[in-house]
């Protein structure tokens, strides 16, 4: 068996305990975010995995435990202020879009450019329809108000914001949620391609077995406010956890289960 | 971080552009320009990426787009010591980047701009003239079916617009009424007529300043409550969960809120008119001596009942117009987040212009008519 390549992380959790409103969502989370992959966050409904995201984020302070963002300590960095520095290197595409909704698409994709750099106007808005196209949005989709979109082109328009000031890390809560069958797999193939072709990384939060199935290089599975498991899909899928088996046992057209050893 | 850089050499025929150092966002400030010195429209072109460190999609749009400005065929460039990341991303950006605006039509904005209002006030009108209809057949259906009525509903709301507005209009008339009469003595005394305050504050009171501002009052607080309420209602499809299970949102929820408003507002007025006549009465008695008693009196001498009846009056009339309008632009809200703020707003402003225009209206032809 080949050694495992040691990658960097670039977000990493180690023993992080959350509370919200009395009530505590996790007991000592650790997690790894490698670079070059795509990890996938799963779990029940309501187990944390929104929280999670946010406290990487540096939108909520945990209980205890650390968080690091790009090898530095997050709570640290929000006392500081230089957690907008670090927020500069990572895009995030919140689960409905979360786009402006008083500007155009082109004018919220190049938002963060208008703010972030010193390009002239006119280099922001080129290179903001730049990250339109990749995402495979037409031309004339950059005039309209978000509320003129449909749900697929919103998450795609909300991904060319993401990825405006050229992030090495994208955090992705639920992107296919809410999409049809065939816009679902499309997104799951450009997520693929952008972060294969410009080599970033993801970490994405998603109840989508097909998404599991097609993209992901490592899956981290939260349950009881703790990790239960963390590997690629051969691997997960050998954790005897209840919750787990009735999960992929809903696709057991592709997934037969995993031979038991019975010697 | 290196600093990026770019250098232009001829090797015979073929122009050789050496990219070298970091080139990413992060550089934008420093992102070289094209040598002076370099010739232009060479027959061939190589681009040489061996020394660059790093490359982003902005970075590679900057050199591509660089290129493309001094005639370099950006998309037959052969491309050497590039590692496959760098390509993949030099080619995605290559078959990507757009320069410049989309073009848009040239528009005459200011005739656009006047055919879409006057479309939008027609649609506007016809769709009152359409609720309107709507209310009264459900108004004349309560009648044959009293059991349709929503009393408690009605009572509701009825709490929301009267009974928490009291105290408010109570204070707003109340200083109101200090105000204006301090004001109207100041000159009074000046003429040794300051029993005529007396006259002058009740009149001004009870017939303009108090059905007016309760108006005012309720139309911001209950008119733009409605907005929002119905907006909200209408934008999570909850209006149509109603109609869905057979009920009707006209005898639900907008009759009562109708029917509160039209009997709330007599009795604010009322209670404005109390307040204005306190705040005058105490500072006739500070500030010009005249004791409430003789207050009292000139009220019964100089006043016409007919002043108060006239104020009450116009009072139901504008809870119509104010119910009205916040129903209707409640059940126009459209499906984002700014459209219920740029509704309730449209509401209060829409009610405060109907009020004083039909304010001004009665007054004309009131006194045409010699009232």
């Amino acid at each position: 068996m080949a050694q495992p390549v040691m990658r960097q992380a670039l977000a990493e959790a180690s023993h992080v305990v959350t509370r919200l409103g009395g009530k505590t969502i996790h007991r000592g989370v650790s997690l790894r975010v490698e670079q070059g992959q795509i990890t996938a966050l799963i779990g029940g409904s309501g187990t944390g995995k929104s929280v999670l995201l946010r406290v990487l984020c540096g939108l909520l302070v945990p209980v205890s435990g650390h968080a690091q963002l790009f090898g530095k300590d997050i709570v640290a960095a929000v006392r500081s202020g230089e957690i907008n520095q670090l927020r500069t290197r990572f895009g995030m595409l919140f689960q409905d879009g979360a786009l402006f909704s008083n500007l155009t698409v082109e004018q919220n994709v190049a938002a963060p450019l208008l703010e972030h750099t010193r390009l002239p106007r006119d280099t922001c808005f080129d290179l903001a329809r730049l990250k339109l196209s990749m995402v495979g949005l037409p031309a004339d989709a950059g005039d309209k108000l978000p509320d003129e979109l449909s749900g697929g082109m919103r998450k795609r328009a909300a991904l060319a914001r993401a990825l405006a000031l050229d992030p090495e890390l994208l955090f992705l809560d639920e992107p296919t949620s809410g999409l049809d069958p065939v816009s679902a797999r499309a997104f799951d193939q450009l997520l693929r391609t952008l972060c294969d072709n410009l080599g970033l990384t993801a970490l994405l939060i998603t109840h989508d077995l097909d998404t599991l199935l097609s993209i992901a290089d490592k899956i981290i599975v939260l349950a009881n406010g703790k990790v239960l498991g963390a590997g690629d899909l051969a691997s997960i899928r050998q954790l005897d956890d209840p919750w787990l088996q009735a999960y992929f046992a809903s696709r057991g057209d592709i997934l037969a289960p995993p031979p038991r050893e019975t010697r | 971080m290196i600093v990026p850089s770019l250098q232009v050499t001829l090797a015979g025929d073929t122009m050789v552009i050496a990219v070298a150092g970091d080139w990413r966002l992060q550089q934008a400030g420093q992102w070289p320009v094209w040598p002076e010195s370099a010739s232009r429209r060479p027959s061939s072109a190589v681009l040489d990426g061996s020394q660059l460190a790093s490359l982003d999609p902005s970075g590679a749009w900057w050199l591509l787009d660089l290129l493309g400005r001094h005639g370099l065929p950006v998309n037959r460039l052969a491309l050497r010591g590039f590692s496959p990341a760098t390509s993949a991303i030099l080619t995605l950006v290559g078959q990507h980047a757009v320069r410049g605006a989309p073009k848009r039509g040239r528009e005459r904005a200011w005739v656009l701009a006047l055919g879409r209002f006057s479309h939008r006030l027609a649609g506007h009108a016809g769709d009152s003239l359409r609720m309107i209809g709507h209310i009264s057949e459900e108004m004349l259906g309560m009648l044959r079916h009293p059991g349709r009525f929503r009393l408690k509903e009605t009572f509701a709301q009825f709490d929301a617009v009267f009974v928490q507005a009291i105290a408010l209009v109570s204070l707003m008339m109340f200083l109101l009424g200090v105000v204006f009469t301090y004001l109207l003595g100041r000159q009074a005394m000046q003429y040794g007529a300051s029993i005529y305050v007396v006259d002058g504050t009740t009149l001004a009171t009870c017939r303009e300043l108090s059905p007016v501002l309760v108006a005012i009052l309720v139309a911001g607080r209950s008119g733009s409550a409605i907005t929002a309420q119905l907006g909200t209602m209408k934008f999570d499809e909850e209006l149509d969960a109603l109609r869905v299970l057979g009920l009707s949102p006209w005898t639900v929820l907008i009759i009562p809120r109708l029917l509160a408003l039209i009997v709330a507002m007599p009795l604010l007025v009322f209670i404005g008119d109390l307040a204005g006549i306190a705040g005058s009465m105490l500072i006739a008695n500070l500030q010009l001596a005249i004791p409430p008693s003789m207050f009292i009196d000139r009220i019964d001498t100089a006043i016409d009942p007919g002043t108060v009846i006239t104020g009450l009056a116009k009072a139901p009339l504008f809870g119509i117009f104010i119910g009205l309008i916040a129903c209707h632009t409640g059940l126009k809200v459209e499906r984002n987040a700014r459209s219920i703020g740029l509704s309730t707003t449209a509401t209060v402003v829409e009610s405060i212009v109907a009020v004083i225009l039909l304010n001004a209206i009665i007054a004309v032809s009131l006194s045409w008519l010699n009232l």
